[in-house]
């Protein structure tokens, strides 16, 4: 335990004892002499270099904002066709009778006048066929 | 009967107001005051001795330049030896691009100085290696501690971190120096 505290406080004694050499050489009128003249070279360097940073980085906003606002307006974003999906590209698995199903369906949410009202007819149609008739119906 | 006149010095805040109002005296006076502990602090942080006069003199250029920033969130020294660690990095990094000495691997020369040979114990110059070799954040906290004699609570602030993690550090580097001694 001792040990210990002395080992502990012959390190803090040495540590403080570090640099004093170094610190006695420094000619400290002098060093403030030279900080000053620094100081005065570069004045607001540091500053200047701030200003001038956040200025461009203002001026590259500006840029991007103004130019994406440009490029919506030359350019008309059409919504619709990014999410255009046909319901009937998804269909590829279904067979002609489950694809017949499928447009009786279709035909009784959209009502009574649609295309595929008469179901007989739909029974003359491939699975082809009947595919191109539910894309037709998508649009 | 006449009172004596007491002169007291004025406070570091109060040469730093005095300085940010375009007054050259007042860092002269803050640059006497802190310079030879920041020398202290440099070299016990490893800064080869032909380096310590300009390595001071930039710590000092950039705490002035710097000094809006520093709220008084500890001791203007305290800050002054952060600023000092973070200039002896960026020197350590320059040294390493020019492929000068590295500061890690550098070794206290005390042959070419007779004063420094007589002053420098066998044992200072190992416990120089030693903290030449502690992560940088045991190595600061180790100085600010035995070298500098301060309080946690007083390293904490100034490295933003907390008192207990300070505390954590400096026995950490306490250990791994005691092994170089043992």
């Amino acid at each position: 335990m001792n040990d210990a505290k002395n080992g502990d406080a012959r390190l803090e004694s040495l540590a403080k004892r570090l640099g004093a050499s170094a610190a006695e050489r420094l000619d400290v009128e002098a060093t403030a002499r030279k900080v000053l003249a620094g100081l005065r070279e570069r004045p607001a360097a540091r500053r200047t270099w701030i200003a001038e940073h956040w200025l461009r980085i203002a001026a590259a906003i500006v840029l991007l904002i103004g130019g994406a606002i440009a490029v919506r307006r030359i350019v008309p974003v059409d919504s619709g066709n990014e999410h255009s999906h046909l319901v009937a590209d998804d269909l590829g698995d279904l067979n002609a009778e489950e694809l017949r199903a499928v447009l009786v369906q279709f035909d009784e949410i959209l009502g009574s006048d649609s295309v595929v009202s008469d179901s007989s007819d739909l029974r003359e149609l491939d699975a082809q066929e009947l595919r191109a008739v539910l894309r037709s119906l998508e649009g | 009967m006449a009172q004596p006149h007491v002169i007291t010095a004025p406070s570091d805040a109060a040469l730093i107001a005095a300085w940010q109002s375009g007054d050259e005296r007042a860092a002269a006076e803050l640059v006497g005051r802190h310079a030879r502990p920041l020398a202290r602090y440099l070299s016990g942080a490893g800064a080869p001795d032909a380096e310590v006069d300009d390595l001071v003199q930039e710590t000092f250029i950039r705490a002035f330049r710097a000094v809006d920033r520093f709220r008084g969130q500890c001791q203007f020294r305290t800050w002054l030896l952060t600023i000092g660690g973070n200039v002896l990095k960026d020197y350590g990094r320059r040294a390493a691009r020019r492929k000068v000495m590295p500061l890690d691997e550098s070794v206290r020369d005390a042959s070419g100085d007779p004063h420094e040979q007589a002053v420098a114990s066998e044992a200072e110059a190992r416990l120089a290696a030693g903290v030449k070799m502690l992560p940088r954040l045991q190595r600061e906290v180790f100085l600010l501690r035995a070298q500098q004699g301060m309080e946690y609570e007083e390293i904490a602030a100034a490295l933003g971190t907390t008192p207990g993690a300070a505390r954590v550090h400096y026995h950490h580097a306490v250990r791994r120096l005691k092994e170089i001694f043992t």
